[in-house]
């Protein structure tokens, strides 16, 4: 297909061709407040009155975050997230891409994954007391969490106690999980940096081994993988006859046979907590309540809102291991100072990217003082407290 | 005239090479040159002439003399009587005069000496092995030396009650001050090898059974020849010129009388004749040939001559003389020339009828030595040359018996200082060799002999420094004769050097070398080329931008390439301002800077910027670029190499040099990078992305690298990448770092070969 057709198409898709220009996009758009180069609307402008040329030099294309504020705030329904995910898709092609973070190392290893040959070691972290099955009803998802955390060894973050404490939880419940291991990356990240064809690749060998097992419902502790299993998915590799739920959802259906351990009665003080909406889960996916509904029934620890919450939540500043620079440190330094401003003392997300980026802008000791704020994944902090079973 | 990359390449290696930037104005910058220059291949140790003089014009005399001290542990004695082919192999001699290059080493010994000497630290023994070494000449001691700092245990024996061999006892003091040959033997003793004085080894069997794992013998030559003429042995005032030096060197006197004749044309002859003198003694010298063919010196038969050594060439001793059993006399004949004997120096003929007498109560011999023997056992099993040398592998120093070693004057006959040393070094070698089981003998090719041309700008004719020496009136004594040059002409004498090969090669491109790392590429030609280019400052562009420049080689003809600086730049928005730059470079390059709002951003100063390129590696957010050696470039060639599948090998720029004419093994691709810290975790994975079987990186030996410690990161890097890659199923034997040394450049294909090896068992 011609270029200029695949982007007319992408407009048609995205009902790029509704906006007004009103500019409300830009005032909510975290990159647009910092760098003002970067205007969704005047992107959107370009692919509609400008050459491709002129609008696949547009600096926003590569270091929009996807974390679809201005889509919430369109009145006209611009999908801008999807039409910037479709119009890295016809960059990729021709040879263009953004700034890999970390040299791209993130970006081989998800397309290593890609091939079929592999044969990982990624369940060397299952300790005894964790148990897992080779089939069954449920599977648990891991994502990349075995990556991430070598990768990021150097942040000190523990991103493989994300998974054990999932398992944990899942057995607390009674459930045995099916962990596969032969998983893949789910292929968020590169679908959303324009690498469709290793995405697809990846969807497929994933989905065929959620096939194998037998599984009906898939459990992810990750935002992203969750998302795209259920909502991205079915586009490529058919109707999938399983039911994906993210660990903040099975914790809220199943609140009432949970135990939680009682602060006061071991002589702890509660906990003032707030929580970081993923935009994977929030936004796109619409699942608000859920960790909420969680935090507050763990005994002992209160949540307190940051001003920007729900729809209208920060994101975590990077997205895709992609242009991650200034307006991200920017971004996250400014997030997490709202979140030491609620008086909070612990910051729960439930994504681990939130986690890494987080983090990551805390690990300069310049910045450390103004950001400092514990940060837990929700999974791990629920199997924290949780009561050990008789 | 179209040019190509393998062209520059040809040109670099044989020709003077320069870059220019037309558009700045006249500079023009001399290239590296890959091959060394004549003085260092005229040196038996190869000491790196160039770098020493170069780093002396710059005053940086504690660096210069580091670079001696790398090859040669007597800077102070080869400074003063070393017979220096360096400077006869001098380019400077097609011009003027050959450099100083002798007097400019010992310049450089007596400006420690002056400064005080720091002792050394002892070096630790790793190592179980003893080793015995016999006779504390240039040879033993360097041998030792080489291996006390190997981490073996080393023990010297000496039969005489002073350590130094010829030089001590050979050579006279006016020459060569003892303090001087004190000073560096202690210097030697201080690493921990054990000096055993007055101890005559008598016996081999006995030192293995000692436990001595291996033995040098250095014993030297120090029996002299016979003259085989009638008279000879049968009168009182006759005396071998070893035997006199040895006692004037060791008492202060020796018994000669007032007329001394000495026989014989080469240093020991010339320094007894000096020797009677300051004795005071009127002496004569006999030599049978001209003076030309004099193996002495020339500025040592110079000296003597003016100091009133009486010298009669073209004779010959026919008779010596006796009344009473004592000399009185001897009988000579007169020669002439004639044709070249297997020498090639012309044979003297004698003259029928030109007999003629010399007075004379003292007649030293000084025709030549050979080994004495006398030590060994009557059973000994080594075997012997006719001139009752030893005999040994030219390449090894091997004698027929295992785990023994022989080297310097006992094994090539009367010879040099340096040559004994360069036998110490290759003795050292092969017993570390011996003593690990590997073969003695390794693959090395021979040093290549290239011809240069010389530059004709910008240097005129200079004349050599001449040292000053002692008055004539003053030379009945044994002070020393040679007086040094001063600091201001030392200097002024070393930038005589022509610099052939233009680069110091003083592995000084570290932190004070200004020599900036450039890509060149030809319009047209998707190769580039990684050179070193001095800098100018004020006439080289300080720009991370491609510039247009000119490469030049032959006389007026230019070719235009595209040079990229290679060095760090920080791309303002991508920088997180985490400081990980900062804290890794170890130029301070980097530095934190506030901007208005509040946010830091790193900026790197490109002046102290030398490319290494390890902060781009540890970069979270990809903020830096390499210039012309972005990850893109060497992800490309990784890309076009990988066609197969097959071994991917990065190695740092001097790792490159070494291996550059290693052939190429199957399946295996090297790709240059600057330092091996700038081999990211990424590159890495990219590598087996492209479906590369295995990735091994090879750096320079710790401690070694030209930029401080890239290899250190690069030893992380790896570490970081093989945990990840474990978790994706390639196993830790397909992932690797090494290191090779400049010293075993042959290493590199046993490196290959066994990572080829551990990867195809990995499979
Ligand atoms: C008078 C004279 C002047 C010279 N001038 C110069 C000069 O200007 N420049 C130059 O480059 N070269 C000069 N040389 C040559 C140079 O000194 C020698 O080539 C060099 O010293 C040889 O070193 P070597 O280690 O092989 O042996 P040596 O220096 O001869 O040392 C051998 C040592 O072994 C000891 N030894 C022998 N047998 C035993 C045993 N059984 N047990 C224990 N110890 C033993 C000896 O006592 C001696 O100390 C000169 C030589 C002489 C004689
Ligand atoms: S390492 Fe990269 S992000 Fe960190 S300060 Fe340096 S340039 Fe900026
Ligand atoms: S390339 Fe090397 S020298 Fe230059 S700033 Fe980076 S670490 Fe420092």
């Amino acid at each position: 297909m011609e270029i200029k057709t695949e982007i007319q198409n992408i407009v048609k898709r995205t009902k790029a061709y509704n906006c007004v220009e009103c500019g409300k996009c830009s005032s909510v758009c975290p990159i647009s407040l910092l760098n003002g180069v970067c205007l969704p609307r005047v992107t959107v402008r370009k692919a509609l009155f400008e050459t491709t040329d002129v609008l696949l030099r547009d600096e926003l294309l590569w270091s929009c975050l996807n974390c679809g504020l201005c889509f919430e705030r369109c009145d006209f329904d611009v999908r801008f997230p999807e039409f910037i995910r479709d119009l890295r898709i016809v960059a990729h092609k021709m040879g263009q891409g953004g700034v890999l973070s970390h040299n791209g190392a993130l970006q081989s290893i998800m397309r290593m994954m890609a091939s079929a040959e592999l044969r990982q070691n990624r369940l060397g972290w299952l300790s005894r007391g964790l148990e897992t099955a080779e089939k069954g009803e449920y599977l648990y998802f891991v994502g990349c969490l075995p990556y991430f955390d070598t990768f990021f060894a150097y942040l000190d973050l523990d991103l493989l106690n994300i998974a054990k404490s999932t398992v944990k939880i899942l057995n607390y419940l009674g459930i045995t999980p099916v962990l596969m291991p032969d998983e893949r990356c789910c292929g968020h990240d590169l679908y959303w940096t324009g690498d469709l064809e290793s995405f697809k690749i990846l969807a497929q060998l994933n989905w065929e081994a959620i096939k194998a097992t037998g599984a009906k419902r898939v459990i992810t502790s990750c935002p992203e993988c969750y998302y795209m299993l259920k909502q991205e998915y079915p586009k490529y590799v058919g109707k999938m006859e399983v039911e994906v739920i993210h660990i903040s959802q099975l914790l809220s259906e199943n609140l009432p046979e949970l135990k939680f351990r009682k602060p006061k009665a071991e002589g702890r003080k509660p906990r003032k907590v707030t929580f970081q909406d993923p935009c994977r889960l929030g936004r796109f996916a619409g699942v608000y309540e859920e960790p909420r509904e969680v935090i507050a029934a763990v005994e002992g620890n209160k949540l307190y809102e940051m001003g920007k919450n729900r729809r209208e939540a920060i994101c975590c500043g990077t997205s895709g291991w992609m242009t991650c620079g200034t307006w991200s440190k920017q971004i996250q330094v400014a997030r997490l100072e709202e979140a030491r401003r609620t008086g909070a003392g612990l910051l729960i997300t439930s994504c681990p990217k939130c986690m890494i980026h987080f983090k990551c802008a805390q690990a300069d000791r310049d910045r450390a003082k103004r950001a400092k704020i514990e940060i837990q994944d929700l999974a791990t902090f629920v199997a924290e407290n949780l009561m050990e079973r008789r | 005239m179209k040019t190509s990359t393998a062209d520059i390449i040809t040109a670099l290696k044989t020709k003077e090479v320069y870059l220019q930037f037309p558009q700045i104005g006249r500079g023009r910058y001399p290239i590296r040159k890959i091959e060394p220059s004549k003085c260092k291949v005229g040196c038996p140790i190869d000491t790196d002439v160039k770098a020493y003089l170069g780093l002396i014009s710059v005053g940086k005399f504690e660096k210069a003399l580091e670079v001696v001290k790398r090859d040669n542990p007597f800077p102070g004695i080869c400074g003063r009587v070393c017979v220096h082919p360096c400077e006869t192999e001098c380019r400077r001699n097609e011009v003027d005069q050959a450099l100083a290059i002798c007097a400019l080493k010992r310049f450089l010994a007596d400006y420690e000496l002056n400064k005080g000497r720091i002792k050394n630290e002892p070096i630790k023994s790793s190592r179980r092995e003893k080793i015995a070494v016999i006779g504390s000449g240039p040879a033993g001691l360097t041998a030792a030396h080489d291996l006390v700092r190997l981490g073996y245990r080393v023990t010297v024996f000496e039969e005489l009650p002073v350590a130094g061999g010829m030089l001590y006892t050979g050579i006279p003091e006016y020459r060569l001050p003892r303090e001087i040959i004190k000073t560096e033997i202690d210097a030697i003793r201080e690493l921990g090898v054990k000096i055993e004085l007055n101890t005559r080894i008598r016996d081999l069997n006995k030192l293995q059974r000692q436990g001595y794992g291996a033995i040098f013998i250095a014993v030297g030559a120090h029996k002299g020849l016979k003259l085989r003429i009638p008279g000879e042995d049968e009168f009182e005032g006759f005396l071998d010129c070893i035997t006199f030096l040895r006692a004037v060197n060791l008492t202060g006197k020796a018994k000669i009388g007032k007329k001394v004749v000495v026989i014989g044309g080469g240093n020991a002859a010339i320094d007894s004749a000096r020797t009677a003198l300051r004795l005071g003694s009127n002496v004569h010298i006999v030599y049978r040939r001209s003076r030309r063919e004099m193996p002495a010196n020339a500025w040592e038969v110079e000296e003597a001559e003016r100091e009133g050594v009486k010298m009669h060439y073209l004779a010959s001793p026919v008779q010596i003389i006796g009344e009473d059993g004592k000399v009185v006399g001897m009988k000579c004949i007169r020669n002439r020339l004639g044709p070249p004997d297997s020498s090639g120096r012309r044979r003297p003929v004698s003259i029928k009828g030109s007999e003629f007498q010399i007075e004379a109560d003292t007649i030293i011999p000084a025709i030549s030595q050979e080994p004495d023997l006398s030590w060994l056992p009557k059973v000994h099993g080594l075997k012997i040359s006719k001139w009752n040398s030893f005999l040994v592998d030219q390449e090894t120093l091997a004698t027929n018996l295992p785990g023994i070693f022989a080297g310097g004057d006992c094994v090539t006959g009367p010879r040099t200082v340096i040559e004994a040393i360069a036998a110490g070094h290759l003795a050292a070698r092969s017993i570390d060799r011996y003593l690990q089981g590997k073969p003695l003998r390794d693959e090395a090719k021979p040093r290549e002999r290239v011809e240069f041309e010389i530059p004709t700008q910008p240097k005129g004719k200079k004349e050599r420094a001449q040292m000053r020496k002692l008055s004539l009136q003053k030379r009945r004594s044994f002070k020393e004769v040679e007086l040094g040059i001063a600091k201001k002409r030392a200097v002024e004498e070393s930038t005589r050097c022509l610099r052939c090969g233009l680069c110091f090669e003083c592995a000084e491109c570290t932190p004070n070398c200004d020599k900036r790392l450039v890509a060149l590429t030809i319009p047209g030609e998707a190769s580039g080329l990684l050179l070193r280019v001095p800098v100018d400052y004020a006439q080289f562009p300080l720009s991370n931008e491609p510039l247009q420049g000119e490469l030049s080689w032959a006389k007026g003809e230019g070719y235009p390439v595209i040079v990229e600086p290679v060095i760090a730049k920080v791309r303002d928005d991508l920088c997180r301002g985490c400081g990980d730059c900062v804290e890794i470079c170890d130029y301070s390059a980097p530095q934190l800077y506030e901007q208005e709002n509040g946010v830091k951003i790193s900026i790197i100063d490109q002046a102290l910027c030398k490319g290494c390129g390890v902060c781009a590696t540890i970069c979270p957010s990809s903020a830096i670029t390499m210039g012309h050696y972005s990850d893109g470039r060497i992800n490309r060639f990784v890309e076009q190499s990988l066609t197969k599948k097959g071994i991917v090998c990065f190695v740092c720029n001097w790792v490159y040099n070494l291996i550059e004419d290693v052939e190429e093994v199957a399946g295996l691709r090297v790709i240059r990078v600057i330092c091996s810290g700038r081999i990211s975790p990424a590159l890495i994975l990219r590598a087996f992305e492209n479906g590369a079987e295995g990735v091994i990186g090879i750096g320079c030996p710790q401690g070694e690298c030209h930029y401080i410690s890239g290899n250190e990161t690069a030893e992380q890097n790896f570490q970081r990448a093989k945990s990840i890659l474990r978790t994706l199923g390639i196993s830790a034997e397909r992932v690797k770092f090494e290191r090779l040394s400049s010293d075993e450049p042959e290493r590199f294909d046993e490196i290959i070969s066994s990572f080829a090896e551990a990867i195809k068992k990995a499979r």
